[in-house]
């Protein structure tokens, strides 16, 4: 049997990011990853003379070399070099302001542009955006703060008190309390699809960093759709050392008395020294793969009180067009289609097939001319579902008639909307449902974004118990991945993974390893 | 000067701060200790939709006398519902080969429908200095057990893309997804008008002749017209299946190809179709397959040809060293060599054997080049599909279907 000091399974953002943090601190890691591709979300696939990004398309917190964001960081760290190209504006939105008149608005990338448009649009926002901004800059620098070493509980009160004031509460409070005129909230609310948590639930510190981050540093994307940043990953991880193994799939955890110490494969038991990381769904780990008597407590009632309440469920139709993005007159890199501004009837509505008419449009050829071949572009429209009810028990023959009436919505919309029409220029489609990222993720539902962040749940709260310390974890065995501290995306969870790593290993040392 | 902000009062809001992490702890404390449930509806459907493989049982087989082929007709062994398809698609049906352990890809025949009895129907015709087909026809009793995939491929209608009335180009077995479709339409589940020209040497070859009549009868929506190219008789088209003849029976206005046949169908084919001006993406083809002659092919690197190489195959921990021949894809050496490897299309599209070539060379020809940008850029290969050209060492994915 070989032995490892460290073993990550499952090859998603954050096992990427825990394997290269362990190897970078010269650790002996092993990565196993049930799938041929490494990268869960963060990947790619061939139809005809095209290639696909399947998921999130964009990073937040990348920035440019010269002014490189956190997640740049984290890759630098690492010795990742991935290709990016900078998406320049934040977004467009069609749709309803509050107040039942037409919204239309494109919002750039950088502060001050992004606080002139907005005053554009809502002449008389200026004041109210800029209090926002320095709300977000404090938190930033409140946040690192309190992940820094040393920390000082007099100084968080002293410089960090807009942080602390505004961190207890929803965005919308936050918002109202920032004085934003109605017309800048509903274009600000746009946000939370981003996160999967309606406004009035969702924590305004992760709202704040999640937006102070796209907007300061820009939106970012790989020039060959994510699988390139998770094949660099990879590469990069050879490089260190580490080893890789593809098509390997965790069956169970093995014990030494209350400690985790081995993983049981299709291919073999491995050993890991210290610790194992899976970039597994908590359920899964506590409710198939250890002994129930070897659960602690905790987990089971955090389980419990999560009443398996899951994150956004994504249905996404990819389409290879047989025409460019100019013929087609497509000009704007991502169009948000929401039916209004007020994100908690968009959440409700977002339960249900038959009340889901919410799309996010998306073209990387506008930014990138490169992403397909010559005469051609690639397009994509994603919705999400906050409900699972209506694929509990879908029949197949009726779940592909939904794929392609959702299909049909979306190309109506962009047309009804945008005067857009591909209809004609589809040589290659693709539509990819809970059930598709449930595939090929084995995450709960297909829910790509975990736990939903919101209340007791928020990544704040997270983030504070997991400075605490509380000591009820399964010793050697660390779940990463987007339930963790800092909840979805790509970002977060390769920062997810850096952070457990780190932790893993200072654990290790406390205990002498 | 450092900003000010707050919600309600300073300590109100303070609070509120300091109450997240006590909200969280009486959130889990007040909570349930029970045992956690791991299984999700979703999930448990993804499975079944999708499955590693399915374990299937003979339960009949039917001869095709004048076209050399049979029809296997396979039923789920646990009398479950087979995965549902969409017709058109194919599954890997796994062998095992006098030590070898190999894949195929068959279309399926049935309706999909059928699907729902559990019930799958693949067709073998005989192949010339075959290895899969003439085993399995000799072989294959009632009552064996078999191991299948999910269904897979994406040769399937596309209302969103493809034309409404579609003309298939069939040659020999390339019928059978044809014939799926066509009991599609006639269940309801599909609707497009299909219009099959099928490509037979003689009357007596034709296979599926009576199903395709009847099934043409119950549904007008269906056509069939029996093209034979090695006998002229009346009531049948007779050649090969050129540009004339698609332009007979097309319709006016738009129409989508779809194609299915051995692989000199295809280039004959393609070369018609090329003066019929229609747009790429109404021209659809089923999997390629790989060339037996890799060498014949203009851009193949001539000195390689003919020769055996070494190839050091890691899986996981597991080291293989195998020979391999130029001519061969390496997939075809590591299935010989009993390995198990994952493997479905074997026309290098859908990349589920996608390995890690860690030294050496391959050639991917560019028919079958499917593979990902980044994955070319970093020597990534889809071994069913990649023929060597020196040496070799290869890391190739576990397999779950052994």
């Amino acid at each position: 049997m070989k032995k490892y000091d460290y073993i990550v399974v499952g090859s998603g953002c954050a096992g990427l990011s825990a394997a290269l943090e362990l190897a970078v601190s010269k650790k002996k890691v092993l990565l196993i990853e049930q799938h041929n591709i490494p990268g869960g979300c963060a990947t790619g696939f061939v139809r005809g003379r095209f290639e696909f990004d399947p998921s999130l398309h964009e990073l937040c917190g990348v920035g440019s070399a010269e002014n490189p964001g956190g997640t740049r960081e984290i890759f630098n760290r690492y010795g990742v070099d991935v290709d990016w190209i900078e998406a320049t504006d934040c977004f467009r939105v069609i749709s309803k302001y509050s107040d039942g008149t037409a919204m239309d608005v494109t919002m750039p990338s950088g502060k001050d542009a992004f606080v002139d448009k907005m005053e554009y649009y809502v002449p008389g926002s200026k004041d109210a955006m800029l209090r926002f901004f320095d709300l977000m800059q404090n938190i930033d620098d409140g946040l690192a703060y309190l992940s820094s070493d040393n920390i000082n509980p007099a100084n968080i009160f002293k410089e960090y008190m807009p942080m602390v004031r505004s961190g207890g509460y929803n965005t919308t409070d936050v918002l109202n309390a920032l004085c934003l005129p109605e017309k800048a909230k509903d274009i600000l609310s746009v946000y939370w699809s981003y996160l999967g948590v309606d406004m009035d639930n969702l924590s305004f510190l992760h709202y704040a960093s999640m937006v102070n981050s796209y907007v300061k540093f820009s939106a970012y994307f790989p020039k060959h759709t994510s699988h390139e940043i998770s094949v660099k990953m990879a590469e990069r991880l050879r490089e260190l050392g580490g080893e890789i193994m593809m098509g390997c799939r965790a069956e169970e955890f093995l014990f030494s008395g209350d400690r985790c110490y081995a993983v049981r494969t299709n291919l073999g038991t491995f050993v890991a020294e210290n610790a194992i990381l899976a970039n597994i769904n908590p359920d899964i780990i506590f409710g198939r793969m250890i002994p129930p008597e070897l659960v602690p407590a905790r987990e089971k009632k955090l389980c419990d009180a999560r009443k398996r309440k899951l994150g956004a469920r994504m249905f996404t139709a990819y389409f290879g067009l047989n025409k460019t993005a100019e013929e087609l007159g497509i000009k704007d890199y991502s169009i948000f289609f929401p039916q209004g501004s007020d994100s908690v009837a968009e959440y409700n509505s977002l339960k249900r097939i038959s009340t889901n008419n919410y799309s996010i449009f998306l073209c990387y050829n506008v930014h990138n001319p490169d992403f397909s071949p010559e005469g051609t572009s690639v397009c994509s429209f994603t919705t999400m579902f906050t409900s699972s009810t209506d694929f509990d028990n879908l029949r197949q023959e009726d779940y592909y008639k939904l794929k392609t009436a959702m299909a049909k919505k979306f190309i109506n919309t962009l047309k009804e909307k945008t005067g857009i029409d591909i209809s004609d220029a589809i040589e290659e489609i693709t539509i990819a449902s809970p059930y598709t990222f449930a595939r090929y993720l084995n995450a709960p539902e297909g829910a790509v974004y975990g736990y939903e962040t919101r209340e007791w749940d928020g990544i704040i709260a997270r983030t504070i118990e997991m400075t605490m310390g509380l000591d009820y974890k399964v010793k050697g065995l660390y779940p990463i991945g987007t339930n963790g501290v800092r909840g979805d995306g790509y970002s977060s969870a390769y920062a997810d993974g850096q952070i457990i790593a780190q932790k893993a290993m200072a654990d290790s040392e406390k205990e002498g390893k | 000067m450092a900003m000010k902000f707050g919600v309600k009062s300073t300590a109100a809001d303070i609070k509120k701060f300091t109450s997240l992490i006590t909200n969280r702890e009486a959130a889990i404390r007040k909570a349930k200790a029970n045992d956690i449930n791991p299984s999700f509806r979703i999930n448990e459907l993804a499975r079944k939709y999708h499955p590693d493989y399915q374990k299937m049982i003979i339960s009949e087989i039917i001869s095709h006398e004048g076209a050399d082929a049979k029809t296997f007709v396979f039923k789920k062994a646990d009398g479950s519902e087979a995965a549902f398809f969409r017709a058109g698609q194919y599954v890997s049906v796994l062998l095992k080969i006098d030590g070898s352990l190999v894949t195929r890809p068959y279309s399926i025949c049935s309706s999909p429908l059928e699907a729902k009895q559990g019930i799958v129907k693949i067709t073998v015709r005989n192949v010339k200095d075959g290895f899969a087909a003439p085993y399995m026809l000799e072989n294959f009793k009632i009552g064996d057990e078999i191991k299948i995939s999910g269904p897979e491929g994406t040769f399937y209608y596309e209302e969103l893309r493809d034309a409404e009335n579609v003309i298939a180009i069939a040659g020999g077995s390339g019928i059978t997804p044809f014939l799926s479709m066509a009991y599609a339409i006639r269940d309801g589940l599909e609707d497009f008008n299909l219009t099959i020209l099928f490509g037979s040497r003689t009357e007596e070859n034709i296979l599926f002749r009576n199903e395709l009549e009847a099934v043409a009868k119950e549904c007008d929506k269906i056509k069939v017209v029996n093209v034979l190219s090695d006998e002229k008789k009346k009531g049948y088209e007779n050649g090969f299946i050129n540009a004339k003849l698609i332009k007979k029976y097309a319709p006016e206005g738009k129409y989508s190809i779809f194609m299915c046949g051995p692989e000199a169908m295809y280039r004959f084919a393609e070369k018609e179709i090329e003066k019929l001006g229609i747009e790429k993406k109404f021209i659809r083809r089923e999997l390629l397959g790989v060339t037996k002659k890799v060498a014949s092919l203009e851009d193949y690197p001539k000195e390689a040809a003919g020769k055996v190489f070494d190839v050091k195959v890691i899986i996981g921990e597991n080291e293989y060293n195998i020979k391999a021949n130029a001519d061969e894809p390496v997939l075809a050496a590591i299935e010989k060599a009993g390995i198990p490897a994952p493997s479905r299309c074997r026309s290098g599209e859908c990349g589920w054997c996608r390995s890690k070539l860690v030294s050496g060379n391959a050639y991917t020809p560019k028919e079958n080049e499917g593979r990902r940008f980044t994955d070319i850029e970093f020597g990534y290969i889809h071994p069913c599909a990649a023929f060597p050209l020196s040496d070799m060492v290869i890391e190739v994915p576990g397999s779950y279907m052994k």
